[in-house]
């Protein structure tokens, strides 16, 4: 054991350990890549370390680890192990590659806005995508379906005043300006866009006169709520050369909705908390649904106080209710976000479409804060595609529907789940087995079976990392039998009575399983990364296992097997 | 345990079992049944408290209006029911008319927008609206929709009807094939999977093409590994023998071509190589009797199979058990070719590769 410690590849494999425990502890998100990579790293170094008992520390620390992350993370089942429910979403129409990454990651932000981190999203071909909860439980099921279905509502507001609503915009007609029109305006990005009569008359209206004011751009402005910021917090939002009079003017405006024309009367009122107390007496819920919006972090005193006016309260985290201001050309201090009450950008009207004559044709333009080239087209980019999605109405790009829900039983999952890994440990004796009667040797045969082993909890402990399901376990136990094979190569061509010292034979052996794994490899790659989710996870185990007894059974078996079975024929010889 | 020597005498012999194999497959390949994934249509999962009479449930499907096609089975885990509808008329109109209206829209909303700012387009705006009415007002009477085209004023508004109604089409479909479900049967959990004629043209695209990469990319590194004519061809003939073999236990045993038994198939590609890569590499770049290698080769590549073959039995069994159509698919998929692989190899592989080399060493 001594010379263990002075060794310094077996240390520097011992720090490789600790540092990807470490990780693994830290980043459960991607601890199986972390395994993968580990994977590879341990094999590689097995290639040029000759010494048997550094590949033989190699293998144990790879296995530690695996078990390790199992205890640590634990394993991830899709829901026809842990019971669950999946809900198709339908897409209106086919969309690219692009634009389905953009709502896949827009669905998965809906749904974790709710708190649930076990939510599975994921696209089934290019029209659908899947929505996966470990849940059965009716009312949260239906809670999601709404969030899902739901479609933003977009209005811009000028001067307390309904402008524009999304019912009236073309949404074919919400395209990138052109280059000529960004030119023209001197603008780094842009977005046009056209209106139907209706919609050109009320803008017409409400614009009359107002060059130079705001556009509040909302997205599902709440109808019935008003805003609470203590003192201290909204200092710092503050713009530096701005007061606090200043700051409440502006942010009074962005929240005043009083619209005649359109029956509509939702204005926000927002108040300091710390100014309560002089005032508490007059301080009144309008409705009996009245919601005020606070940062999380406000005192139990203040909570209290809102609740006994009658307030429903919403806590947000501070970053959704922080106001972000702007000063616009002629000096004027303009909210241009509020998250939490859908304020989401505030362009300025210029003077041409501000003279009562109904336009049908508009283009908001901008510019960006970044110099340098590269940054400059990004944020211009990102700048373009915010601006178009609000005015399309929310952040999903395409129109949806949602499909009949699947509900699978806990219990039934788990019979499956059980079933299934009674499955892998027969596949494993079965095999044993037969391997101890092919080769009538127990010193072949053990380090077969143990070497299985090992390969099966690091399967295991990958695959489970990321998801566990049907097409995944149905590959594990395939794959038990694909690690077998690289042994059976090895163990045939030492065995073999023939001229041949030891190491040539292992590199007969190695040649050919090298051979097998990159067939294997090939022929299952197309499939894992064809995007057809339902078979990826039996591509992968698949794959992984050929990989493992490429990588594993090369080190594991140098060390073990030429001991002994060089040492049986030494000895008979 | 000693493997007799089956390439002593006249091995040649040895090619007309695989060979007949294939031929008997090949017939039996037309009658491959397409899977939900590939053929569209909607499938519908019960598990159940008791037995359901299939033909009984049938007959009240059908009784209103659906052609269903109803299997019941006993599970390990309690009883369970299939119930399959084919691909539905209205969804593929549907479809259809969803496509039509995408193509017409972009201009019809540019009209509507010109003809506003500029009297002289009302007509061609109006000409273009009779066009797509008519595209809407197919979709709203498949819908059920009590509206017509005529009276939407905005193109805006009708893209949003025309929207809805399609959805309603899809809701009612859903609600169709569902509703009589539940009227007629007590169950304890349903899966309802629909996939869309879209979503069943994407599986098979993405499957056509993944399977050409795969059969390229194997083909070009077996060439490129050989650097040998014969040998190369060899080995690709006893994988393609496998797959046709594979595909014919389809069609014979009822197996449904389905993603899954897609994904069964490629691995199948892989592993058939494998023996038959085994089986080249011995023969060409060893010394010795060639008859000798290829039964040695033999010995190795048998064992092999027969430890995938233990593998995917378990993996059968525990459909068998569980009635988990994945597992059934991928293992009776795999099955049929690690049997068929058997044949393949050492019929037809081994044999050609036994003339070559002999031939060459003559």
């Amino acid at each position: 054991m001594m010379e263990f410690y002075k060794d310094r590849k077996f240390l520097f494999m011992l720090l490789l350990f600790a540092l990807s425990l470490a990780w693994i502890y830290s980043y459960p998100g991607v601890s199986g890549m972390i395994l993968i990579l580990d994977l590879i790293v341990f094999g590689t170094l097995c290639l040029f370390w000759k010494e048997p008992h550094i590949k033989l520390s190699g293998l144990v620390l790879l296995v530690l680890l695996a078990l390790a992350n199992i205890a640590l993370n634990g394993m991830k089942f899709g829901i026809d192990f842990s019971g669950g429910t999946r809900i198709p979403v339908i897409l209106e129409h086919s969309v690219d590659q692009e634009t389905m990454n953009e709502l896949v990651q827009a669905i998965k932000k809906r749904v974790s806005v709710l708190g649930l981190t076990e939510v599975k999203v994921y696209a089934l071909g290019n029209t659908q995508i899947n929505v996966e909860i470990p849940s059965s439980d009716e009312e949260r099921i239906r809670f999601i379906e709404d969030v899902l279905s739901h479609q933003g509502v977009y209005m811009g507001v000028v001067d307390g005043r309904i402008a524009i609503t999304g019912d009236h915009i073309f949404s074919t007609s919400i395209v990138p300006a052109t280059a000529q029109h960004l030119t023209q305006s001197g603008a780094d990005w842009g977005v046009s866009f056209s209106v139907d009569r209706e919609g050109a008359e009320q803008f017409a209206k409400a614009a009359y006169g107002k060059a130079d004011y705001p556009v509040y751009m909302y997205l599902d402005r709440p109808m019935d709520a008003d805003l609470f910021y203590a003192r201290a917090r909204l200092r710092e939002s503050m713009m530096e050369d701005s007061g606090e009079k200043e700051t409440m003017n502006a942010l009074r405006d962005a929240l005043t909705l009083d619209d005649e024309d359109a029956g509509v009367n939702a204005t926000i009122g927002v108040y300091i908390l710390d100014d309560l107390n002089k005032t508490n007496a007059t301080l009144k819920a309008r409705t009996n649904s009245t919601i005020a919006i606070v940062s999380e972090d406000i005192s139990e005193e203040y909570r209290g106080m809102l609740e006994s006016a009658g307030y429903t309260l919403k806590e947000v985290p501070w970053s959704e209710i922080k106001p972000e201001f702007m000063r616009t050309r002629t000096g004027v201090l303009v909210v241009n976000r509020v998250e939490v009450i859908g304020l989401l950008s505030s362009p300025v009207l210029s003077a041409g479409i501000t003279s009562g004559i109904p336009n049908y044709n508009y283009a908001i333009t901008g510019s960006v804060s970044a110099t340098e080239a590269t940054a400059k087209r990004q944020e211009a980019l990102e700048k373009q595609k915010s601006i178009e999605s609000i005015l399309k109405g929310g952040s999903l790009p395409v129109q949806i529907s949602l499909g009949s829900r699947t509900t699978l039983p806990a219990s039934l999952g788990e019979e499956f789940l059980n079933l299934s890994l009674i499955g892998i440990g027969s596949a494993l004796f079965i095999i044993s087995i037969l391997i101890g009667i092919r080769y009538m040797n127990i010193r072949a045969t053990m380090p077969i079976v143990l070497i299985s082993l090992a390969e099966l909890a690091i399967l295991l402990s990958i695959l489970g990392s990321f998801t566990i399901d049907l097409a995944a376990m149905a590959g594990i136990i395939a794959a038990i039998a694909v690690g077998v094979d690289a042994q059976i190569v090895i163990t045939d061509e030492l065995l073999k009575r023939d001229k041949h010292n030891i190491h040539e034979k292992m590199e007969h052996a190695f040649a050919i399983i090298k051979t097998n794994v990159i067939v294997a490899s090939l022929s299952m790659l197309p499939l894992l990364f064809s995007g057809l989710v339902e078979v990826i996870g039996f591509a992968i185990s698949t794959i992984l296992g050929s990989l493992l007894g490429y990588l594993l059974s090369r080190p594991a078996y140098a060390a073990i097997v030429e001991k002994i079975l060089g040492g049986e024929r030494g000895g008979r010889e | 345990m000693e493997l007799p020597n089956i390439f002593k005498g006249d091995y040649r012999l040895l090619a007309i079992p695989p060979l007949l194999l294939v031929l008997v497959s090949l017939y039996f390949i037309p009658q491959i049944q397409m899977g939900v994934d590939f053929r569209g249509g909607t499938l519908i999962s019960l598990t159940l408290e008791q037995p359901i009479d299939s033909a009984a449930l049938e007959g009240q499907l059908a009784d209103e209006g659906l052609d269903a096609d109803v299997k019941v089975f006993d599970t390990a885990v309690g009883y369970k029911a299939e119930i399959e509808f084919p691909q539905s008329d209205r969804l593929l109109k549907a479809e259809e008319l969803k496509d039509e209206f995408e193509a017409l829209l972009p201009e019809a909303t540019n009209l509507e927008i010109m003809a506003g700012m500029n009297g002289s387009y009302r007509t061609e705006y109006e000409e273009k609206r009779v066009e797509i009415n008519a595209v809407a007002n197919g979709m709203f009477d498949l819908a059920g929709t009590n509206t017509r085209a005529e009276l939407i004023d905005s193109v805006n508004e009708l893209e949003r009807e025309f929207g809805d109604s399609y959805k309603k089409v899809y809701a009612d479909y859903q609600e169709a094939v569902t509703a009589p479900i539940k009227r007629h049967v007590d169950y304890t959990s349903i899966s309802v999977q629909t996939v869309s004629p879209m979503l069943s043209t994407h599986f098979i695209e993405t499957a056509i093409n993944v399977a050409i990469l795969a059969a390229v990319l194997s083909a070009v590194f077996v060439f490129f590994f050989f650097r040998a004519v014969v040998p190369s061809i060899a080995v690709i003939v006893g994988a393609t023998c496998d797959i046709i073999i594979a595909l014919g236990a389809m069609g014979l045993f009822g197996i449904p071509f389905t993603l899954p038994s897609f994904a069964a198939l490629l691995m199948l590609v892989g592993f058939s190589l494998d023996t038959d890569i085994l089986l080249t590499m011995r023969m060409l770049k060893r010394r010795g009797d060639p008859r000798e290698k290829a039964h040695d080769a033999m010995k190795t590549g048998l064992t092999m199979s027969v430890m995938a073959i233990v593998a995917f039995s378990v993996l059968f069994v525990l459909a068998v058990l569980t009635h988990i159509p994945t597992y059934y698919e991928i293992s009776a998929v795999a099955l049929s070719g690690l049997v068929g692989d058997m044949f393949a190899t050492w019929g037809i592989n081994a044999v050609m590769l036994l003339r070559y080399a002999e031939k060459r060493g003559e």
